[in-house]
C-alpha cells in the first residue's frame, strides 16, 4: 500500500517537473499552456492517489479534489488562451486559425 | 438646584475615593498582592479545558470549552465580545461603501468587455458548487481543524464572485444579503444575551461541550460561527455587488 503510494508520488512529482520544464522551454503562450495544464493535472492526480493509497480515510476529500481539477484546470487553461488570442499575442507561425474564420476580432492596443 | 447635587456628588465621590484607596481590604498595597487569589492567575494555570490535566483527543468529554481548534476557543469563545466587535467593524465598513458606491438601477452591472464562451460560464457554475461547498465545509468545522467563519465566509463571496466574472448578466439578489447580514448578526447577539441569562456572563458559552473531536461538540461555539460565516459572506458578496454596480456620481 506504502509503496503504491510512493510510486504515485514520485510520477506525480516527475510531471510537475516536467511541466515546469516546459513552461520553462516552449516557445509561446499556447504551447506554454499545454505544458502546463496537461502536466499539472496529470501530476497532480497522481499525487493525490498516491495521498489516497498512504491515508484510505481520505478518498472522499480526494476525489471532491480531483472533480474541481478536473473542472477548474481546462476552464482557466481555455480562458488564459482566449485572453492571449485577443490580445493578439498569438504567434506568426500559426497554421489554422478557425476563431478567425468565426469573426472573432483581437484587441487593436 | 444642579449645582448643589453635582457638588454633592462630586463630594460622595471623593470620600469614596479616600476611603477605598485608604481601606487595604479592598485594594492592596503596592507589592503586597497576591496574584494566586485573582481571576488573572486562574486563567494563567489552566489550559483551554479549564484544568491541567491531559486531553485525549475523542475520548474526552465536557471540558470547559471543548473545542479542538485552540484559536477558535479564543477567538469564539474566551474572546467572542471582541469577535462581535470585528464583526461590526466589517458591517460598517460593507455600509460605507454601499454609502459610496450603490447604484441606483439595480440592473445595471459593469460590462465585460468580451463575450464569456459557453465553457467558461457553465463551468465556472459547477465550480460555483464546489467552492460554496468547501466554505461550508470550513465553517462547519471551525472548531475542529484550522479555518471557521471568516474564512469560510470570504470563500462563499470568492464563489459569488467567480460568478459575478464569467457571466455578463449575472446578478445578485442583495436585497436577499442584507436580510441574511442582519438576521445572523442579530442571531449573534440574542446567543450572547442568551449565555447572560442562562450562563453568568455575556456571550458565555451555556450548552453542553461533548466530547473533543465530534461535529456536534463545543457548546456554542459552532453555532457562532455558522452565524459569522453567514453574515461575513453575505456583507463580502455585497460589497463585491456594490463594486461590479458601481455608477459616477455628479455632485
Amino acid at each position: 500500500m506504502l509503496i503504491a503510494s510512493y510510486v504515485f508520488l514520485v510520477i506525480g512529482g516527475l510531471f510537475f517537473l516536467l511541466g515546469g520544464l516546459g513552461i520553462l522551454r516552449m516557445p509561446d503562450t499556447f504551447n506554454r499552456i499545454q505544458a502546463g495544464t496537461k502536466a499539472t493535472t496529470l501530476g497532480s492526480f497522481s499525487i493525490l492517489i498516491g495521498v489516497a493509497f498512504a491515508n484510505p480515510s481520505w478518498i472522499f476529500k480526494i476525489i471532491i479534489i480531483i472533480v474541481f481539477i478536473v473542472i477548474s484546470n481546462p476552464i482557466g487553461s481555455s480562458a488564459i488562451a482566449k485572453a492571449t488570442y485577443r490580445s493578439n499575442h498569438i504567434p506568426t507561425n500559426l497554421v489554422q486559425d478557425d476563431l478567425a474564420k468565426r469573426g472573432e476580432e483581437h484587441d487593436t492596443n | 438646584m444642579k449645582n448643589l447635587i453635582a457638588f454633592v456628588l462630586s463630594v460622595a465621590l471623593g470620600v469614596l475615593m479616600v476611603l477605598s484607596l485608604t481601606n487595604n481590604d479592598w485594594f492592596a498595597q503596592f507589592g503586597y498582592v497576591d496574584l494566586a487569589d485573582r481571576v488573572s492567575q486562574s486563567y494563567i494555570d489552566k489550559d483551554v479545558t479549564g484544568n491541567p490535566g491531559e486531553i485525549i483527543f475523542g475520548i474526552t468529554s465536557n471540558p470547559e470549552n471543548g473545542a479542538a481548534n485552540i484559536v477558535t476557543s479564543i477567538v469564539v469563545d474566551y474572546r467572542s465580545f471582541d469577535t462581535l466587535g470585528e464583526v461590526t467593524v466589517l458591517f460598517i465598513s460593507a455600509l460605507g461603501v454601499a454609502l459610496l458606491l450603490n447604484s441606483q438601477d439595480k440592473n445595471k452591472r459593469l460590462a465585460l468587455n468580451f463575450k464569456p464562451n459557453f465553457m467558461l460560464r457553465v463551468g465556472s457554475r459547477a465550480l460555483f458548487a464546489i467552492i460554496l461547498m468547501t466554505g461550508v465545509y470550513v465553517i462547519l468545522h471551525g472548531h475542529l481543524t484550522p479555518g471557521g467563519g471568516f474564512p469560510g465566509g470570504t470563500m462563499i463571496a470568492s464563489s459569488i464572485l467567480l460568478l459575478y466574472l464569467a457571466d455578463d448578466q449575472f446578478r445578485t439578489k442583495v436585497k436577499g444579503f442584507k436580510l441574511l447580514e442582519g438576521v445572523a448578526g442579530s442571531f449573534y447577539v440574542i446567543i450572547g444575551l442568551l449565555g447572560l441569562l442562562l450562563a453568568t456572563y455575556f456571550l458565555q458559552n451555556f450548552l453542553p461541550t461533548g466530547t473533543v473531536g465530534d461535529l456536534l461538540s463545543a457548546g456554542v461555539i459552532p453555532i457562532v460561527y455558522i452565524l459569522i460565516g453567514l453574515k461575513v459572506g453575505s456583507e463580502i458578496a455585497g460589497i463585491i455587488d456594490n463594486f461590479l454596480t458601481e455608477e459616477e456620481v455628479s455632485l
